[in-house]
């Protein structure tokens, strides 16, 4: 049928058209996820860009079709007469459902590929590291050749790691779900009581010396926002250094490495802090350097929550004490830090803060 | 002027078939059946994970060896299946009186279920909160044990109904559809039965 | 014709104790879509407040348990006390009506689902009274976070209120399910019945599986958390991840008890604002089953992450439930080619579904794909799917069904201005508010946190969605007004104001009690216009 049907005049239907092209233009370049730093994310990262390119053509392709109707078959004032009544064309409908059906089986075989390579696990990593969660904070346990012995346990929410090598990651968690992430990786895994994931991954060595944000993404209870964490990618050399040392100056301290239960080192430096109405009694404390030391947190606010939490110069955390409600009090065994001007406050009440002097 | 409405009864609609109630009713237990489901899930789940079942540590664990009581009051729970079909197959045919009479019989075997399986719990030895076996096993039997309740108090209406001569060979559906409730009580238990009584070891 | 009748139901209309007693499918059905309005309302103000505290990094107006509470509360409200109820509402009003009978199967159960939803309602609300607050956990209660040693009484609360509203849902799908098999008029063989009732009919078979297993997974719960039970705490030696299994069992089908019906209004407005009949009526029903049949086989596919599901299988299982979907878009779409659109407001809201629910659709597409579900599980992606499938879909086929129908329960139309006035703020405030959640999700913010690092790179996208909520907000004024004024002095609407197909449009506006003085005779699935145009068309 060709009667002649309204349309928009030329100029606005190309105005209309540049317009759309601009916004799809714009909305692809958003959407991006970020650039991946391992491997495994750089797999997933070409899955998504080829599951991305198959989204926009089908959105294109049906969004055409709902606008082409809309404009195209508006009721005019001569339409008395009913448009031909349609009930259905099979040649049509088995065409819109078959192709559909090879179009997800393609989908489908390409990510299961992927999901292969990212899921795969090598049975002799380089480095093995076991990530304990607990509410609101992670520790990072740098485990030995065995996949067993702890020969550091790192208690500020940091994860050194080497680049370039396969690292491989236990999951364990000290009381409810949390979930590792780090957006980086385009990856996450969940971490849940009683049962221990374990995931690979390869660093690029190109993101030596870089730190990544990582943070717990299955909502965990009350602060699960402030459950963050950062790792921090190292060339291999770098990292071995700083895993010699840290591994020594655990031994030189034992109990304070393994005091995620919270008792002392006998001997340790203690440095007393308390907190009232939501604000610490000192804008300011001092703490050996180069040796862990221990903060006797008292928290004196009935039902309001508080902790203690270290950050260095460069705003990267170094310890977080455990968040919990007053009245109480907790021993937060400190890690050795280096000389230096830190920032303590509270993970809650960001408000709460003062300087830490380590000399 | 007063509607011209046929439909003054919603029943009078559409006749072949089962009526509205037992379909109701069927539809009811289709949902009772995924409700069981789900606590079975449940069982089986905690059972293939625990290294062996029944658990260590409580010598009552072992069902099997005290199932004097549980199986005369299965028995007696299996009987009140037959009873009350007997008692819907006198209605069918228009006795009231044996209508009556085994439903009468099949709420009380009923109700000494219910009192065997609460003497039961005394007798056990364990609790709900003794581990997993515990948990899983007052959730399932409890939870049996509430629909019988509910069975019961249908019956008793049946019962009522029956006795206050409500019943007739062409209106019994009510009569109909509790009898598939209290079939469906009774397979749940039989099922419940032969899992925590007569397969209760290994996985 | 039949208008001539209604003042022959006398005290039809008379008084609160009327409302209160009733047990007219009709009324329930609006009593149904009232409530429904008044938790979406609520609901949205947790939206806001979980706005308003996200609007800026920092913690500024809530502290972290009250956000917790709110967006648990907003999830909690709008999932099961507005969307499931909302669409149950139509389903009351429109089933019988549709079918040509003249009231649901059982009346008196009817009422009773009905307040049981109130009562869910207010016993779920009710842990804002109590010392630790509202249910906090998020909508899923997740345990063991959901344990009674991590959440207080506000979390029996919900579960209690919980099992009263599916307890409403399992009663009501019993009704629709015998209403539809047993109480279809002579001549409505079911390849007849309005794709609207068959959506019905899938989603109560859905609501009859799958709902009776979130009670038994809730009622676990509650024995794990106050009778010293072990079914779902790795600490006492039970099992975190089977809660999540016996939840997602039921709460994936019931993305489709939510989104089915919805399709169901959207598949009976298109052809009407059309002219035409229904694209491949056959294959709408077809894919209506093929989606509740797959809708069971998904859940896992929210538990990707948890490395304890086998993915290949729950991932294809999700990709193949995207075919159906897929069938019913060109079907709608080319219900609308060659046909005579008129863009009154019920149109206007389904093409905004059109739209909205592609985008729904498409992005849920990433998360079948594993790999990337990695990468984008529990961040704001998924916050932006969800609403574009729930919102975008649910909500826009919600308003285009209350804009249709709103005529034949009130007998007056809604103003027209009104309603595209109405339409143009939600259209836009929905997508400035959810399109950019896409952007934040793919760049890493992690959803349900309370507070973000000012330094990520995501202040001026959250300021952008909080500003998106409160231009849904403000459609909603419009909205309110029009049903004030319709029913003050709204335009009388006749018996059939959009020249319908379906059988409520051959009884009076309102119909009247037991709905119909007589039935045009029914050899198609548009007897109404059957009746107009003579059989010839058909």
């Amino acid at each position: 049928m060709s009667i002649p049907r309204p349309r928009l005049p030329r100029p606005a239907r190309s105005l209309v058209a540049l317009l759309g092209l601009a916004l799809l233009v714009a909305g692809c370049a958003a959407f991006e996820p970020p650039a991946a730093v391992t491997a495994q994310g750089q797999d997933t990262r070409d899955l998504y860009d080829f599951v991305f390119v198959v989204a926009v053509a089908i959105f294109v392709l049906v969004e055409g079709l709902i606008i082409f109707a809309v404009v195209r078959y508006r009721r005019k004032p001569t339409d008395t007469e009913l448009p031909p009544q349609i009930h259905g064309n099979s040649v049509l409908e088995i065409l819109w459902t078959v192709i559909p059906t090879a179009l997800v089986v393609i989908l489908f075989v390409f990510s299961w590929n992927t999901l292969n390579q990212v899921d795969a696990v090598s049975p002799t990593p380089s480095l093995t590291v076991r990530a304990v969660a607990a509410q609101f904070q992670w520790q990072f346990d740098y485990l030995a050749a065995d996949g067993q012995t702890v020969q550091f346990a790192q208690l500020s929410p940091e994860l050194d790691l080497p680049v370039g090598v396969d690292v491989h990651v236990i999951l364990r968690s000290k009381d409810v779900i949390h979930a590792f992430y780090v957006p980086k990786f385009l990856f996450k895994r969940d971490v849940v009581p009683g049962l221990e994931n374990n995931f690979d991954f390869t660093i690029d060595p190109a993101d030596a010396n870089q730190t990544f944000r990582g943070q717990c993404a299955e909502f965990c209870g009350t602060f699960h926002s402030t459950m963050l964490f950062s790792v921090k990618a190292l060339s291999p050399a770098d990292f071995n250094t700083w895993l010699q040392t840290q591994i020594k100056s655990a031994a030189a301290s034992p109990s304070a490495a393994a005091a995620s239960g919270g008792a002392a080192a006998p001997g340790a430096t203690t440095v007393a802090l308390t907190a009232h109405n939501v604000a610490y009694d000192q804008a300011s404390l001092d703490a050996p350097a180069g040796q862990p030391f221990v903060i006797n947190f008292t928290n004196n606010d009935a039902g309001v929550s508080h902790n203690v939490q270290i950050t260095d110069g460069t705003g990267q955390v170094v310890f977080k004490g455990e968040i919990f409600s007053g009245p109480g009090s907790r021993q937060y065994p400190v890690p050795a830090l280096a000389a230096g001007t830190y920032t303590f406050a509270c993970s809650v009440h960001p408000t709460m803060t003062g300087t830490l002097t380590v000399k | 002027m007063a509607l011209q409405v046929s439909h003054d009864e919603p029943e009078g609609h559409d006749q072949e078939g089962i009526s509205n109630v037992i379909l109701g009713m069927v539809l009811f237990i289709c949902s009772e059946v995924m409700f069981f489901a789900g606590l079975f899930a449940a069982y089986f789940n905690v059972r293939a994970n625990a290294p062996i079942w029944p658990p260590e540590g409580n010598v009552h664990f072992h069902l099997a060896d005290e199932i004097a009581l549980p199986l005369i009051i299965t028995t007696l729970l299996i009987i009140s299946s037959f009873t009350c079909q007997l008692g819907v197959w006198s209605i069918r045919r228009g006795e009231r009186n044996g209508l009556i009479r085994n439903i009468g019989v099949t709420l009380v075997l009923g109700i000494i279920f219910l009192i065997g399986q609460g003497y039961d719990y005394t007798q056990l030895g364990f609790t709900l909160a003794d581990g997993t076996f515990g948990t899983t096993f007052f959730t399932l039997t409890g939870f049996h044990g509430a629909h019988v309740l509910g069975g019961v108090i249908m019956l008793s209406v049946v019962l009522y109904r029956a006795m206050a001569g409500q019943f007739s060979a062409r209106h019994h559906d009510m009569v109909e559809a509790v009898s598939l409730y209290w079939h469906f009580v009774d397979v749940v238990w039989i099922v419940l039965f032969s899992l925590l009584y007569l397969v209760p070891t290994g996985h | 014709m039949a208008t001539t009748t209604l003042q022959a139901g006398a005290g039809y209309r008379s008084g609160l104790y009327e409302w209160l007693t009733t047990t007219d499918h009709k009324k329930i059905g609006i009593l149904y879509l009232a409530n429904s309005i008044l938790m979406f309302l609520l609901g949205g103000v947790f939206a806001l407040l979980v706005r308003v505290e996200l609007a800026q990094p920092g913690l500024q107006f809530l502290t972290d348990a009250q956000y917790n509470q709110a967006f648990t509360i907003h999830a909690s409200l709008m999932l099961f006390l507005f969307v499931i109820p909302v669409l149950a509402g139509f389903g009351n009003y429109l089933t019988p009506l549709m079918i040509g009978a003249p009231d649901m199967a059982f009346p008196r159960i009817n009422a009773f689902s009905f307040w049981l939803l109130p009562l869910g309602a207010i016993v779920m609300l009710a842990g804002f009274a109590t010392g630790g607050g509202a249910a906090a956990a998020g909508w899923t209660e997740y345990s063991p976070l959901a344990q009674a040693k991590y959440e207080g009484i506000g979390t029996d609360l919900w579960i209690v209120a919980l099992l009263l509203i599916g307890t409403s849902s399992i009663l009501g799908s019993i009704n629709f399910i015998v209403t539809i098999f047993k109480m279809r008029a002579p001549g409505m063989t079911l390849l007849r019945m309005p794709i609207m009732v068959w959506t019905m009919l899938v989603t109560s078979i859905l609501v009859l599986m799958a709902t009776p297993v979130l009670t038994s997974a809730l009622i676990m719960l509650f024995i794990d958390r106050n009778l010293g039970g072990h079914f779902f705490d790795p600490a006492t030696g039970g099992n975190a991840i089977l809660w999540q299994n016996t939840f997602w069992f039921y709460s994936h089908p019931a993305v489709y008890i939510m989104v089915l019906p919805a399709m169901g209004i959207i598949s009976e407005v298109l052809p009407v604002f059309s002219r035409k009949p229904v694209f491949g009526y056959k294959a709408f029903v077809f894919a209506t089953a093929a989606i509740g049949a797959l809708g069971f086989s998904v859940w896992a596919h929210h538990m990707f992450t948890t490395g304890a599901v086998y993915l290949p299988f729950f991932s294809f299982m999700t990709f193949l439930i995207a075919i159906p979907t897929g069938v019913k878009f060109f079907n709608w779409i080319a219900t609308m080619f060659r046909g005579q659109l008129t863009f009154s407001t019920p149109l206007l809201y389904a093409i905004g579904f059109l739209t909205m629910f592609l985008i729904g659709g498409i992005n849920g597409a990433f998360s079948a794909a594993v790999p990337v579900d990695f990468a984008l599980h529990d961040t704001y992606w998924v916050v932006a799917h969800i609403h574009y499938v729930l919102f975008g879909g649910s909500v826009f086929a919600v308003f285009a069904g209350l804009y249709y129908w709103w005529p034949k329960m009130f007998g007056r139309m809604l103003n027209e201005t009104l309603g595209k006035i109405q339409f143009v703020f939600m259209f836009i405030g929905f997508n400035l508010t959810f399109f950019p959640m896409h952007i934040l999700g793919l760049s890493g913010m992690p959803r349900r946190i309370a507070d973000y690092d000012p330094n990520a790179g995501w202040n001026d996208l959250n300021l952008l969605a909080t500003i998106g909520g409160f231009t849904i907000a403000a459609s909603i004024l419009p909205f309110l007004w029009n049903v004030f004024i319709t029913f003050r002095s709204g335009q009388p609407a006749g018996d059939d104001p959009w020249e319908g197909n379906t059988l409520e449009w051959a009884t009076s506006s309102p119909p009247p009690p037991y709905n119909f003085d007589h039935l045009p005779e029914i050899r198609s699935e548009r007897p109404v216009f059957d009746a107009r145009h003579g059989t010839s068309h058909a």
